[in-house]
């Protein structure tokens, strides 16, 4: 029966073609726009954990609200207390309530590769007439270097060279840019309040992200003399063994203070929605491609049904069951699904590796200067599924219609 | 063994109309009966209902001690294909084979077209059909397709062969012919053959006529 199934193709070679060309063009393109999307997206994500703390235990802001200061002064005296006006505001220093019971925690916490506590203020950076808001991060550099990549991004200079105290800081090329500065050179850093102090630049870094090129480090204790505040944490960076536990270790970390826990992956869940968006996108576009894809061979296979009667009708009498028949024509579609994907698989593999060999620049992450597109097994196998399934039950419907027709049926009407 | 038709009825249709009416008929093996009767007599469906392709309203058929109406698929399509030939009017050839093929096809269905396929060139030999087995239906006259066609229904050497006027489309030339080779089929190998056939010379040379008159045996 099979070699009859492929006789019937061979002798419409056109019609074949074309069944086999909406196949061909649905594996290929999921094969391809998957590649592509999930190639950048495999490496965003690498990005995100890798740039990245896993997890990130920041001081709340807190706002005042009509009930705040009720315990403060009235303990459990009064439980109904009115105030006129009713206090409002935002608390003074939102600072990590106790970070020695967090670095004690997060020591002994064997998933923890590393933490770093941090202080970040706001500041204006002066050079002569330059002026610069900015934010200035206080942090111990060997840690700091242990949780986040910034020790590769130094262009000039040492990161860690800011451990050694006494004002110096590193400052990311946007800044520097907008300063006007060179390394070695001094600046002058301002809080609002009190006398501005001078920071010397020891290093200069470049992550190609404009955000991040905008803020400056320095050593915690540095920082924390500038804003008048010795001992202050604002914040803690941690990284982890696993970064795959982060959501469900941040989760778990909330209840240890009134600090704000947040994973990586939930910082970031708006570029997993955007993910999302994509998927959906990418399955109703290639959807659509199987769609028609799937008519096609539909319309085919029933008007061929409809020309093979006598063909039927005499397998019949020569005692070919239901069954067979009904495969004589799922079998086309089968052959076309078959064909189909292994012509589109190896031929959106072979763009992709063509896209891969695309120069990339200008791009914002710094990846290896090319095209990033995923050959990941997982989207062979799914765009193989998809299109063998789409063949398949295209090429169902036919083949039950052919089964059901009788001989007697055909010959009858034929005879007319 | 013979075929054995008790009390055959056929009514088709919704108001019913009646084809066939209180048929009783045995067919010994190795007899060549002749179907005749005037058009819309009822001998195709009669002929169909004899072989298994159609199924009688009232009645019942036995061949070879089967009752055709209780029998499993499986054994049916097995029976059929084993020991039932068809010839129809036109011939069903399937274009996109070759004529070999289109003889072998009822040996494919078990995978015994390879132990059939000498005996399936002998056929076409004898049919004068040697040197165009390779040939496609359409590269084939209409006496050599009709040929073409009654070997493909001997190829399984069946018990039985069921015609239904196989010379009908053919002129007098090549249903001689064709006659010939069912009538060899009958007399060399003691195959049965029921044929349905207008002609009256043809039905003169069969061992016995069966005369229809709207659907009943006359
Ligand atoms: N599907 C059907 N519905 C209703 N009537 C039918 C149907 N098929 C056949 N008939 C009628 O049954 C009768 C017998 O048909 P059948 O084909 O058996 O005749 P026949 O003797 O073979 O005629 P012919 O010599 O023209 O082939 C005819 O009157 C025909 O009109
Ligand atoms: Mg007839």
């Amino acid at each position: 029966m099979i070699g009859l199934a492929i006789r019937y193709l061979l002798a419409k070679r056109r019609q074949t073609i074309l069944m086999l060309l909406g196949i061909f063009f649905g594996a290929a393109s999921y094969v391809t726009i998957s590649g592509f999307m999930l190639g950048f997206r495999g490496y965003l994500v690498d990005q995100l954990v890798n740039n990245n703390p896993h997890i990130h235990i920041e001081a709340r802001e807190e706002f005042l609200t009509s009930t705040s200061l009720n315990e403060a002064f009235y303990n459990d005296r009064y439980t109904h207390v009115f105030w006129s006006p009713p206090p409002s505001g935002r608390k003074d220093n939102a600072i990590v309530e106790k970070p020695q019971g967090w670095y004690a925690r997060l020591r002994a916490d064997p998933r923890v590769a590393a933490f770093s506590p941090q202080l970040s203020a706001s500041v204006i950076f002066t050079n002569g007439k330059a002026t610069a808001p900015t934010t200035l991060i206080g942090c111990d550099p060997l840690q700091q270097e242990k949780v986040t990549t910034i020790g590769g991004y130094i262009v000039e200079g040492k990161f860690s060279d800011i451990a050694a105290g006494g004002n110096r800081v590193v400052i990311g090329k946007e800044l520097q840019r907008r300063l006007g500065v060179r390394l070695a050179q001094n600046i002058l850093v301002s809080l609002g309040k009190g006398p501005p102090s001078p920071f010397k630049i020891v290093g200069v870094f470049d992550s190609g992200n404009k955000m991040t090129d905008n803020v400056a480090y320095g050593s915690l204790v540095d920082v924390q003399k500038v804003n008048g505040s010795p001992n202050h944490v604002n914040k803690i960076a941690v990284r982890l063994f696993d970064h795959t536990q982060a959501a469900a270790l941040a989760t778990a970390w909330e209840n240890f203070g009134p600090e704000k826990v947040e994973s990586w992956d939930q910082i970031n869940a708006n570029v997993f929605d955007v993910f999302r968006i994509q998927d959906a996108i990418r399955f109703l576009s290639i959807g659509a491609i199987m769609v028609v894809a799937g008519f096609g061979i539909y319309n085919v296979l029933n008007m061929m049904v409809i020309q093979k009667r006598r063909d039927i009708a005499i397998l019949r009498s020569m005692g070919y069951s239901t069954r067979e028949i009904i495969s004589l024509f799922f079998t086309q579609g089968f052959l076309l699904g078959i064909t189909g994907v292994a012509l589109g698989l190896s031929c959106g593999y072979g763009i992709c590796l063509y896209l891969r060999t695309i120069p990339f620049k200008g791009n914002p992450m710094q990846s290896a200067g090319y095209m990033l597109v995923s050959t990941a097994p997982e989207i062979y196998l799914q765009a193989g599924f998809l299109a063998l399934a789409t063949a398949c039950l295209a090429s169902v419907l036919p083949a039950r219609a052919a089964g059901k027709l009788t001989p007697i049926e055909i010959i009858r009407s034929g005879a007319e | 063994m013979a075929i054995v038709a008790k009390k055959i009825g056929k009514a088709i249709g919704t108001p019913p109309v009646r084809i066939l009416t209180d048929i009783n008929l045995k067919i010994d093996d190795g007899e060549f009966v002749a179907l005749t009767g005037r058009s819309g007599s009822g001998k195709s469906t009669l002929l169909y209902i004899l072989s298994s392709l159609d199924s009688p309203s009232e009645g019942s058929v036995e061949v070879a001690g089967h009752d055709l109406g209780k029998m499993a698929d499986p054994e049916l399509y097995k029976f059929r294909n084993e020991k039932m030939g068809f010839v129809f009017q036109f011939h069903y050839l399937i274009s996109e084979l070759t004529a070999i093929e289109n003889v072998l096809l009822p040996a494919v269905k078990n995978r015994r077209q390879i132990e059939r396929r000498a005996y399936a060139e002998s056929l076409l030999e004898q049919f004068g059909l040697g040197d165009k087995i390779h040939r496609l239906p359409r590269q084939l006259s209409g006496g050599e397709q009709q040929r073409l066609a009654i070997a493909r229904a001997l190829v399984m050497q069946p018990k039985y062969l069921f015609a239904d006027e196989p010379t009908g489309s053919l002129d007098s030339a090549n249903g001689d012919i064709v006659m010939n080779i069912i009538r060899d089929a009958n007399k060399n190998f003691g195959t049965t053959v029921i044929m349905v056939t207008h002609d009256p010379d043809f039905a003169a040379t069969a061992n016995r006529a069966i005369n229809l008159v709207d659907g009943r045996i006359s």
